[in-house]
């Protein structure tokens, strides 16, 4: 009777059939998300039978989507995505009608599907997978290449579409045409108004709360996701607030936490908020990947596998083609239009989930959302190896694609930086050497972790990303690995070895340390100067102590004057104690 | 949406708004998520799912404590700290068990109170500790010493407590699994670890999965085992090896999960308590609440700093160094609540105890916030009207000051700017004075210097002993605002230099008649620019500044300050 709250075995088991099937795919340079869904498979009633679901991993696997949303929405920026808005939105619509017919014309070219099954089956197939093309693009470096930005820019607008979708699904199943009419345009009005309270919201109330708190990273961190907890609250609830109105409508969980992470974009505060919010979403996604087969008998999963493989093999073509057409359409040049295509081939994570909601609303029997589960693992891991190896693809039939896609004509693209200078942390130390890099470097990066900081150097004209350094979102937008110079004033051994890792070799490093050892192991990792503050300050007072024991008066008055004058050169920090003592609200 | 998601939500969204009052009065976050739950408790019915999540919480709590404890470093500490000062847990638990016995509460739940009255906080204290450590090395060491050990001893607490009472059937066989779990785990950390990070290769959602389905085994193993859970938490944690450099990515999702399932776990225990005097609770009940609440309080935030100082006192410390330290244990530590929700789980403590520990926890972690805030004004207005009284035998004993002393150098601090300061005399043959506080470096000090005193600068003492009236020159290397003050205060001709950590502040003290102020970062700004405009106009190349910079190291490398090392 030791400890009466007994934690679930069953998360247990999750957890540790998910490490190992996620360490095998590793090796094998599978995509987690199969080895999540295969591990669910092992575990689950199609196999051993050891796991049931519980409240615990409902919770979490809820949680999983609810956070994937909410990460998705705060990666989206408006205004970086503005430049290429027009042509995705021209791609993902036209893509997404054509892959829907084709899915459901092969639906019902085959035996086990009906009309309404087809239909749901269509409406599954018209997403790429987010978290694949998302994953394979951030480690291959592309995702902020012109190819990757209108693949996530498609997602994007896909996942708008999915999240329309799954309100609707969970609406439950209508009557009649005239109710799922009724139903969509409750569902848009709603989705309308809570998009507006989302915007409104990042215009007003949110910058203020925000920079408040932004310098403190607990409170911040909780306080955003409670934001998400309010919006996903109001969704779930909608119901409950529209009854004394006598309508009747439901909003997804995942609507509101994607509509809480759009309003918190748009902050300056977002991409530090990402790299918080990543570890607990791959966490609770991996439950939500894992539970996924948890509800599936073998026999449900595998009722329809020949058909699940047949869809495979004419989606993942038709997919390609459709992609091709529209991109070229859109004037992007082969490169991009064949690489852009060819990394979109696979059916999407929210096939199942739309299968799954739609399963939930009796729209459809278990073995369908078996079919699609086996679908969705069969295209993703197919698509895998194409995104993999898409140069090579596209080096080997160039000529072939060429003749097939007209002139690339369109331009445009965010600036990138490279060979640029990157300076970490904003301080006395630091606020020196700017204008000195400003005229040798196009691009001068600052990233700082204080609010008033970063809006300083703004002020001044540098670029600033606000940040912790340690995260990778953040080192990966300052282009770290791109940077001919890089400061950094943080004393941490552990960022600035972070750092030293990170740069590439014909970068100059400048960094900081306070102890000698650190000192050390810094100029053995690759730094080229290390600045001792506690050191030089050290010995220009004992330089000056001499001078003075010595008499030196004159060299000695005029030394402290320079460094006075140094002192009460205006001061564009505002100084800590400042900070502390009130004024936070301006 | 399920019930424990609705719960869930509940828990945010009440925690929120109690996050930004915390935030807008620069107060810990901790109580708010405790009083956050004490609301949400009116809105949740059933809390037995609550409870699986928060133990959750504190498994993570306890494991990301774990994984921070550098195995390496465990013995430095030890060695470092004043073990002496650990007394006051004896002395202030044996308080707490005694004062619950007065108040009839049985022996068993009694030691409780006295648990809860003896530990400090980490979480905390840590926090607040960060802002002054670089200002004031003494008690930056006394302070993370002591509460080092204190979480050691909590965890120990912990396993012993972990059957509700201490039969010897239970005791026995838990310490010997949990010797096995942490043997377990100093295998795990030297062989297991690595493999997982090899598994994971440069993915860090495999590798913060491969940590997690580690922490799941322990604490399976712990359950297995029948011990607590919170060991076996523990015990993962040190399996991990804490190298941030290596495995950044990992620390800083860890980070994030820890703090998510922890602010359940906070808010979830404010929901367990029942407030006094609100809701179907009588009078005599309400009352009996509250007075343990209050002994509770005035035992963690009164009693047990004065004992901590007064043991400090008598070890030699000066009286400042030692009130400054003893204020960072003022609070009720968050072991003190996992050690309260688990007895509460067992029925081991009846629910009057439990709310009182968790109130008085959340009483003084706000408390302590505001005694560190004012912990200079506190120690003066004590030392003003005699409560604390420094004791000058010590500084007698201990200084070493030669009697002709006139005309010389006073140098208050002995760090690195100290040091050099030194050793420029010495060269120059000119006669000086070490004023420094921290007594475990007397030796040192007295070895390498003429002549020295220990004592504190804020003390008037300290400079009679240094003969401050025949002084030619005083340097001040401690960047203090309120050591920088007293210096400027005191009553001599002697010349004064000061230091500051940024500028206004050095402005200020030139304005007050300093003679000079460093400002370390300003000098560093200077010689930066210097260093990068030579590079960029091509006048040194990258890898002569990296000779020149590593030579110029070496020189200095041969002397690091002792509580630097």
């Amino acid at each position: 009777m030791v400890t009466e709250v007994a934690l679930t075995v069953d998360l247990a088991v999750i957890i540790l059939s998910a490490t190992l099937a996620g360490f095998v795919a590793k090796r094998t340079g599978q995509p987690t998300i199969i080895a999540y869904i295969l591990a669910g498979v092992v575990i689950g009633p199609a196999a051993l039978e050891i796991v049931e679901t519980s409240a615990l991993t409902e919770l979490l696997s809820e949680l999983g989507l609810a956070f994937l949303l909410f990460l998705l929405g705060i990666k989206m920026r408006l205004d970086e995505v503005r430049h290429v808005l027009s042509p995705i939105v021209k791609i993902s619509i036209p893509q997404m009608l054509a892959v829907f017919l084709a899915g459901m014309g092969v639906a019902l070219a085959l035996p086990p599907f009906g009309l309404l099954e087809s239909f749901l089956i269509g409406l599954a197939v018209m997403y790429s997978s987010t978290a694949v093309v998302i994953k394979m693009l951030n480690d291959k470096d592309e995702a902020t290449s012109l190819h990757g930005k209108i693949d996530v820019g498609v997602l994007l607008v896909q996942d708008i579409v999915v999240v329309i979708i799954l309100a609707v699904l969970a609406a439950g199943r209508p009557d009649d045409l005239a109710e799922v009419a009724t139903t969509l345009a409750v569902v848009l009005v709603l989705v309308a108004i809570i998009t507006v309270a989302a915007i409104g919201a990042s215009r007003s109330v949110l910058p203020t709360v925000f920079r408040r708190i932004a310098d403190n990273k607990d409170v911040f961190f909780l306080v955003a996701i409670s934001w998400a907890f309010l919006f996903v609250f109001v969704s779930d609830n909608i119901n409950l607030f529209l009854e004394p109105f006598g309508i009747t409508a439901y909003l997804s969980i995942e609507m509101g936490a994607f509509m809480a992470g759009l309003a918190i974009a748009q902050l300056p505060y977002s991409k530090e908020l990402q790299d918080r919010v990543n570890p607990l979403t791959d966490l609770f996604v991996m439950v939500f990947f894992v539970s996924v087969a948890l509800d599936l008998e073998a026999a449900e999963l595998l009722a329809h596998w020949e058909a699940a493989i047949i869809a495979a093999l004419v989606l993942m073509p038709v997919k390609f083609l459709v992609f091709f057409f529209l991109l070229d359409w859109q004037g992007f040049d082969s490169e991009t239009t064949f690489l852009g295509s060819i990394n979109m081939i696979q059916v999407s994570e929210f096939g199942i989930i739309v299968m799954a909601v739609a399963a939930d609303g009796d729209f459809v029997g278990d073995e369908v959302l078996g079919f699609m589960t086996l679908l969705a693992i069969f295209t993703m891991a197919v698509s895998v190896y194409f995104v993999e190896f898409n140069h090579a693809l596209y080096d080997r039939f160039e000529p072939t694609i060429d003749r097939w896609t007209g002139d690339g004509g369109f331009e445009g693209g965010k600036h990138e930086y490279r060979d640029h200078a990157v300076v970490i942390g904003y301080d006395d130390v630091t606020k020196n050497v700017l204008p000195l890099l400003a005229d040798r470097y196009e691009d001068v990066v600052v990233v700082d972790r204080t609010v008033s900081h970063i809006e300083t150097v703004e002020q001044e004209g540098y670029d600033a990303i606000y940040g912790d350094f340690r995260n990778s979102t953040i080192r990966k937008d300052a282009a770290v690995k791109k940077a001919d110079f890089v400061l950094s004033s943080s004393v941490q051994p552990v960022v600035n070895n972070a750092l030293l890792r990170e740069v590439n070799d014909d970068a100059t490093v400048f960094v900081e340390a306070e102890r000698v050892d650190h000192a050390r192991d810094l100029y053995a990792n690759g730094a080229h100067c290390v600045i001792m503050t506690p050191h030089l300050a050290a010995d220009r007072l004992a330089d000056y102590l001499r001078a003075y024991l010595e008499d030196e008066d004159d060299a000695l008055v005029e030394a402290f004057d320079n460094d006075i004058e140094l002192l009460e050169k205006p001061d564009p920090i505002p100084s800590d104690r400042d900070r502390l003592g009130g004024g936070l609200d301006d | 949406m399920t019930d424990l998601l609705t719960a869930v939500a509940i828990i945010f969204l009440v925690a929120g708004p109690f996050l930004l009052v915390a935030n807008r009065f620069d107060l810990p976050t901790v109580p708010f998520l405790v009083l956050a739950g004490i609301v949400a408790g009116g809105f949740i019915d059933d809390t037995d799912l609550l409870l699986e999540l928060a133990y959750y919480g504190i498994a993570l709590l306890v494991f990301t404590f774990g994984t921070r404890i550098d195995l390496s470093g465990v013995r430095a500490v030890l060695a470092d700290g004043e073990l002496a000062a650990l007394g006051q847990i004896l002395v202030v638990g044996s308080l707490g068990v005694g004062f619950g016995i007065v108040l009839g509460v049985p022996p068993m739940e009694a030691v409780y109170l006295g648990i809860a009255a003896a530990l400090s906080s980490t979480i905390v204290g840590t926090a607040l500790l960060e802002r002054t450590v670089n200002s004031d090395p003494v008690r930056g060491r006394l302070v993370r010493s002591i509460q080092f050990v204190q979480d050691l001893l909590a965890i120990l607490f912990i396993l012993l407590l972990g059957a509700g009472s201490l039969e010897v059937g239970y005791v026995g066989p838990a310490l010997a699994s949990g010797v096995a779990l942490l043997l377990a785990a100093l295998l795990a950390n030297r062989y297991l670890f690595d493999i997982i990070g090899q598994l994971a290769g440069d993915s860090d959602e495999l590798m913060i999965l491969g940590v997690v389905a580690l922490l799941t085994v322990f604490v399976g193993a712990a359950e297995f085992a029948g011990v607590p859970i919170v060991v076996g938490a523990f015990a993962a944690g040190l399996a991990v090896r804490y190298d941030p450099v290596d495995y950044l990515g990992l620390f800083n999702g860890l980070q994030s999960i820890r703090d998510f399932f922890v602010a359940i776990f906070f808010v979830t225990i404010g929901a367990l308590v029942v407030f006094p005097f609100v809701g179907d609770i009588g009078w005599a009940e309400s009352v009996e609440k509250l007075v343990l609440v209050a002994g509770l309080v005035v035992l963690t935030a009164v009693v047990k700093p004065a004992i901590t100082t007064a043991i400090l006192v008598a070890r030699g410390y000066e009286a400042r160094s030692a009130t400054l330290a003893s204020l960072h244990t003022d609070q009720v530590s968050e072991f003190a609540l996992i050690i309260a929700i688990q007895a509460y789980m067992l029925d081991a403590v009846s629910p009057a105890i439990f709310d009182a520990i968790i109130l008085a926890a959340a009483i003084t972690m706000v408390t302590s916030s505001l005694t560190h805030r004012y912990d200079e004004q506190i120690y003066r207005t004590l030392a003003d009207r005699g409560v604390i009284t420094g004791r000058h035998d010590r500084v007698d004993a201990w200084s070493d000051v030669p009697a002709d002393l006139t005309d010389h150098v006073i140098i208050v601090g002995y760090g690195r700017q100290g040091r050099t300061l030194v050793e420029a005399c010495e060269e120059m043959d000119h006669p000086y004075v070490v004023i420094e506080n921290d007594p475990a470096r007397r030796e040192e000090i007295a070895r390498e210097c003429e002549a020295i005193v220990v004592g504190d600068a804020m003390e008037t003492y300290t400079w009679e002993k240094a003969n401050v009236d025949d002084a030619k020159l005083v340097v001040s290397t401690v960047n203090s605002q309120p050591v920088s003050r007293r210096v400027l205060s005191l009553d001599t001709d002697a010349e004064v230099t000061l230091r500051a950590a940024d500028r206004a502040t050095a402005l200020e003290l030139l304005d007050a008649g300093a003679l000079y102020v460093g400002q370390p970062d300003l000098l560093a700004g200077q010689q930066l620019a210097r260093q990068v405009r030579e590079l960029l106009e091509g006048d040194l190349t990258r890898e002569q500044l990296r000779e020149q910079q590593q030579d110029e190291l070496e020189r200095r490398a041969d002397y690091i300050p002792l509580h630097l090392r």
